[in-house]
């Protein structure tokens, strides 16, 4: 534990200087990376923890980002006073998805989430009075941005960004670290395992599977408000199904439950295009290499995964039995 | 009345795509309880193969043969690589890795073929047949012909033959199966081989009235996914008559539904999907419901 | 322990914020090079547009070739969007504030030009030569000075076809309209009913539109055609155009068919397999290298010469190549106006003062004038209709000013 708070630590102050040898972009583009850990983090609690799984988060991100959109652009509302509210209405829309998911078991979840994720940028387009249509919502300039765009605090407008995304997210990586090694977690994961065993103990079931689609979309919601902010413009092309595979991706590189590795993950979406473009001969210019080196990467760690826990479980068995 | 026999005709020309591709969703979901959620860039994959072929100035049944013969070696390839390793880990370990499989067919096919749209010269006549006002093309009918021959093969293929009943009993009871002699393994290849050719029909099929683009498949797959819902998971049968149905009842909320209008064809599939796991989870043709946790 | 982190995050923090260096001079200008930057769909749904980048890039290092402008040469970084405005954003912000660019130029996409332009006129950023058809793009420009399109406005297109249909058949026409439901082809439409005035609403009897996301229109072609109307407006980008053509020929429908400018590329229609496309309209301004009628045409000579030579594989007759090379030729002329001492401010003169009417690529008799006033730098066009597999221009050179 002393450990894990000396990391952490350590890791605020990685990240509260790394912006100064950072271009204007890469902070901006470190501050994507936040959001993207923070949707990580729901993605984790939901997957990880519940065993339940979503290839629909870009549409929690979605309800969090409009949520943002139009609070800021026409009620007036400050930009970071919309985080709240947006991890409550997605939050909200998520136990109320919870609810008929309960009676899904993983693979058809899947199947009915992934619909939800391709269908979900045509409804948003469907309700154009509300949302802006596919000309999207841009609120660069309003003066409901912090700065209008033009910095505060001494900082320029893109280390503000940064600063505001890690902040949130540092505070989400600390509810979510409580969580799952509270009671709440504990419970979670009993209900995980053996269903039956969760019951036989006095666990209501249904409660925390969707408690956890619930927690889990409310973080989508404060990525998506945070991704709005950053960005300052929304539209439904924002959220295509790309968008929730790339996050199973980023959940599944920071190992499934592993909220540490939840930030590798994050780091993996927004700069593996950079990556690939060190590959001699590979021209990054169209999104082909990219997105394929995407997939690649999912295929080989669904691969290389029940080897490395194998190989994690021996060396742990060989601990033990040394210790005896 | 004549727009509404003109929607059922067309609607039932696209629902012939989408039930091929069910079909091929349906065969891997009951032999190996996984959904494959790349079997639509699997068929891309294939349609641009045969695409590449007919560029090469083959002639269209030779490059369509080739192609479903390259389509079964790569899906026993994909299942003998990827899938064989992962048997007996968790269902959804396998799921993720297909998706992973969605993503890099979809950038391959993008880095090979580019993202622009090709014409794809079909088999079949586009000139109009018109029966009393309602228009329709060979290639209309030719599409849902082929979904429903190619569904009374595999029916056959499942019923008649030895190797029918060795990939039945594999699905069912792998254990007792590979006690009385069936190669299990080889099985489950064979089921991934025919899934992959059955998608190669469909973009095949699909291709000539679609255009093909890397992106091609990529809402159909959430089509034949309600199609294959709405039929029943395990019934091939159900697979083709769903995505039929599918295909009208998409022409005619689309036509007559003014609130849904040519916008709202995916969220209506969506909905498709949601109502029959949630409401009745076996569908039309299911034997067995959908299991409940 | 919380409140210590925030104290560190929010000490650190304000430590960074000292550090910034700036530059000086004009970003983007050495005394060798100027890079500029753009970003368009080079995958996904709208991809042919493309070629308009791949043709602007091919000229420019076909002039850096002949020694550049006022000797320097010019570096044209451009990303791809997938149409997606967000990642426009964030393409342009890389180029802004990354690559340091002096200029976006030609940015594709209506939406993707709506998105960043409160970004770039804050940063006084010039965004020049848009290759997108909004009104609003000309229009605005007090707000937003550092603004200017190319194209003619899509809604004067929209409202030429509505001319040309009451001169030639107005007693007879029934009109169906498939369009985009996005605002290029809600843009397209609602020029075109302003064109109509008091007859729109007799003469359109059916109109559907379709989301970009979708498979196909096969639908809404047949609920098109079950309206009896025997004129067709194509609103639409594309793959969808092609195969409203497509449909319409297997439905057995041969109305009128009107095809807007941007579906209307011959390497499109050519991917029509039926020939159903055989006496659609559409307008033109700059040349088809496919038209029979500028076989031997200098400019298109030089283009072909230009795409042969800069653009691997690419299709010698595909109009959105030769687009790209017309805007890219204003843009040339306009930093050649700029001078050698080159300033942002100074760009913006030059392209709101265009006089420009040696363009090789523009058809004859449409020439680039802008003022600071008026900066719709394309605004007349062409009529054509498509036969035996080629465009062939009609009539005269007719305005599309707003």
């Amino acid at each position: 534990m002393r450990m894990k708070l000396i990391g952490l630590g350590l890791a605020v102050v990685v990240l509260a200087l790394l912006p100064v040898p950072l271009s204007e972009f890469r902070t901006v583009q470190l501050a994507t990376v936040g959001a993207y850990f923070i949707a990580i983090l729901g993605v984790d609690v939901l997957t990880g923890h519940s065993g339940q799984i979503s290839l629909g988060h870009g549409a929690f991100i979605a309800v969090g980002a409009y949520t943002t959109a139009i609070l800021m652009a026409n009620h007036g509302v400050q930009d970071y006073w919309t985080i709240p509210i947006a991890a409550g209405v997605a939050g909200g829309v998520g136990l109320v998805a919870g609810v008929p998911a309960l009676r899904l078991s993983g693979l058809y979840l899947a199947l009915a989430t992934f619909g939800i994720a391709i269908a979900f940028p045509t409804i948003l387009k469907k309700f154009d009075h509300f949302t802006g249509g596919s000309t999207g919502i841009t609120l660069f300039g309003k003066p409901t941005q912090t700065g209008h765009g033009a910095g505060v605090l001494g900082l320029t407008n893109n280390e503000w960004l940064y600063a505001l995304t890690w902040t949130v997210a540092v505070v989400c990586f600390l509810i979510v670290w409580w969580l799952v090694e509270s009671r709440f977690g504990r419970s979670l994961r009993a209900v995980r395992d053996s269903e039956l065993a969760a019951a036989a103990s006095g666990i209501n079931r249904s409660a925390y599977k969707v408690a956890a689609f619930g927690i889990s979309a409310a973080f989508a919601g404060v990525a998506g408000a945070l991704l709005a902010i950053n960005i300052a413009y929304v539209s439904p092309d924002t959220f295509p199904i790309q968008l929730s595979l790339f996050l199973l991706v980023g959940a599944v590189v920071g190992f499934f439950g592993s909220i540490w590795g939840a930030v590798l993950g994050a780091l993996l979406i927004q700069f593996l295009p950079d990556i690939v473009g060190l590959i001699p001969h590979v021209n990054t210019k169209q999104a082909g290499p990219t997105t394929f080196f995407y997939g690649l990467v999912l295929v080989v760690l669904m691969l290389a995964l029940p080897l490395v826990l194998r190989a994690g479980a021996a060396i742990a068995n060989r601990g033990y039995s040394r210790a005896q | 009345m004549t727009n509404f026999l003109q929607q059922v005709v067309s609607g039932l020309a696209s629902g012939g795509i989408y039930g091929s591709l069910a079909l091929a969703i349906v065969i891997i979901h009951r032999s190996t309880g996984v959904i494959n959620f790349a079997q639509g860039e699997m068929a891309t994959l294939s349609a641009f193969v045969c695409w590449t072929l007919l560029d090469h100035g083959w002639s269209f049944w030779p490059a369509f043969a080739v192609t479903l013969v390259l389509s079964f070696a790569g899906g026993v390839a994909i299942q003998q690589v990827l899938i064989r390793p992962l048997q007996g880990s968790p269902l959804l370990g396998i799921v993720i890795l297909t998706i992973g499989l969605l993503i890099a067919i979809n950038g391959l096919t993008t880095w090979i073929w580019g993202g622009a749209a090709k014409q794809f010269a079909g088999p079949f006549s586009t000139s109009p047949i018109n029966v009393d006002g309602v228009a329709f093309s060979k290639q209309d009918i030719g599409v849902i012909a082929v979904s429903v021959v190619v569904v009374v093969l595999v029916g056959l293929l499942f019923t008649r033959t030895k190797a029918g009943l060795g990939l039945r009993a594999a699905a069912v009871n792998p254990v007792e199966a590979r006690l009385v002699g069936v190669r299990v393994a080889a099985m489950l290849a064979v089921g991934w081989g025919l899934a992959a050719a059955l998608g190669a029909v469909a973009g095949v099929m699909a291709a000539p009235s679609l255009f093909l683009e890397p992106n091609m498949m990529q809402t159909v797959l959430l089509y034949s996914f309600a199609a294959a819902v709405l039929g029943g998971m395990d019934s091939p049968v159900g697979a083709v008559v769903g995505g039929l149905l599918l295909g009208v009842l998409l022409n005619l909320t689309g036509t007559y539904v003014h609130w849904i209008g040519g916008e709202l064809r995916l969220a209506t599939a969506l909905a498709v999907i949601l109502g029959v796991l949630l409401v009745r989870p076996a569908g039309l043709f299911g034997r067995t419901a959908v299991r409940r946790v | 322990m919380t409140r210590n982190l925030c104290a560190l995050v929010v000490a650190a923090l304000a430590l960074a914020g000292v550090a910034t260096a700036t530059t000086t001079g004009t970003p983007g200008v050495s005394s060798s090079t100027i890079t500029i930057g753009s970003s368009g769909p080079l995958t996904g749904e709208a991809a042919a547009a493309a070629g308009v980048l791949k043709g602007a890039d091919a000229y420019f290092k076909y002039v850096n070739s002949r020694g550049g402008v006022n000797g320097r040469k010019i570096e044209f970084k451009y990303l791809d969007d997938a149409y997606d405005p967000a990642q426009t954003v964030q393409n342009v912000r890389e180029l802004i504030q990354q690559d340091n660019v002096f200029a976006l130029f030609s940015v594709v996409g209506t939406n993707s030009n709506l998105a960043i332009r409160d970004f770039v006129n804050a940063a006084g950023v010039p965004q020049v030569f848009s290759a997108a058809g909004a009104t609003t793009f000309g229009r605005d420009y007090a707000k937003y000075p550092w603004t200017i399109g190319y194209l003619p406005p899509y809604a004067e297109e929209g409202a030429l076809y509505a001319k040309q249909i009451l001169a030639t058949s107005a007693k007879t026409a029934k009109i169906a309209v498939l369009y985009q439901s996005d605002d290029y082809g809600k843009d397209l439409l609602s020029g075109f009913r302003r064109g109509l005035g008091s007859k729109a609403r007799s003469l359109i009897v059916q109109t559907v539109g379709y989301d970009p996301t979708t498979s196909d229109v096969q639908s809404q072609v047949a609920q098109l055609k079950a309206s009896g109307a025997n004129t067709l407006m194509i609103f639409a980008f594309g793959k969808f155009a092609i195969q409203s053509f497509v449909y319409a020929n297997k439905l057995g429908w041969k109305p009128q068919i009107y095809v807007n400018d941007v579906a209307s590329a011959s390497s499109i229609m050519a991917l029509d397999p039926a020939k159903t496309a055989e006496g659609s309209i559409s307008i033109l301004w700059g040349k088809d290298p496919a038209t029979p009628k500028f076989k031997g045409d200098a400019g298109v000579a030089l283009a072909g010469k230009i795409i042969k030579r800069y653009v691997p594989g690419g299709n010698p007759s595909d109009g959105f190549l030769v687009a790209g090379m017309a805007e890219a030729f204003s843009f040339v002329d306009a930093l050649k106006a700029a001078g050698k001492n080159l300033t942002r401010k100074g760009l913006m003169t030059a392209v709101t003062h265009m006089n420009e009417s040696s363009n090789p690529f523009l058809i004859p008799g449409v020439k680039v004038h802008t003022t600071p006033t008026f900066r719709y730098p394309i605004s007349a066009v062409q009529l054509q209709r498509w036969h035996q597999g080629h465009w062939v221009p009609f009539g005269g050179v007719v305005s599309t000013k707003p």
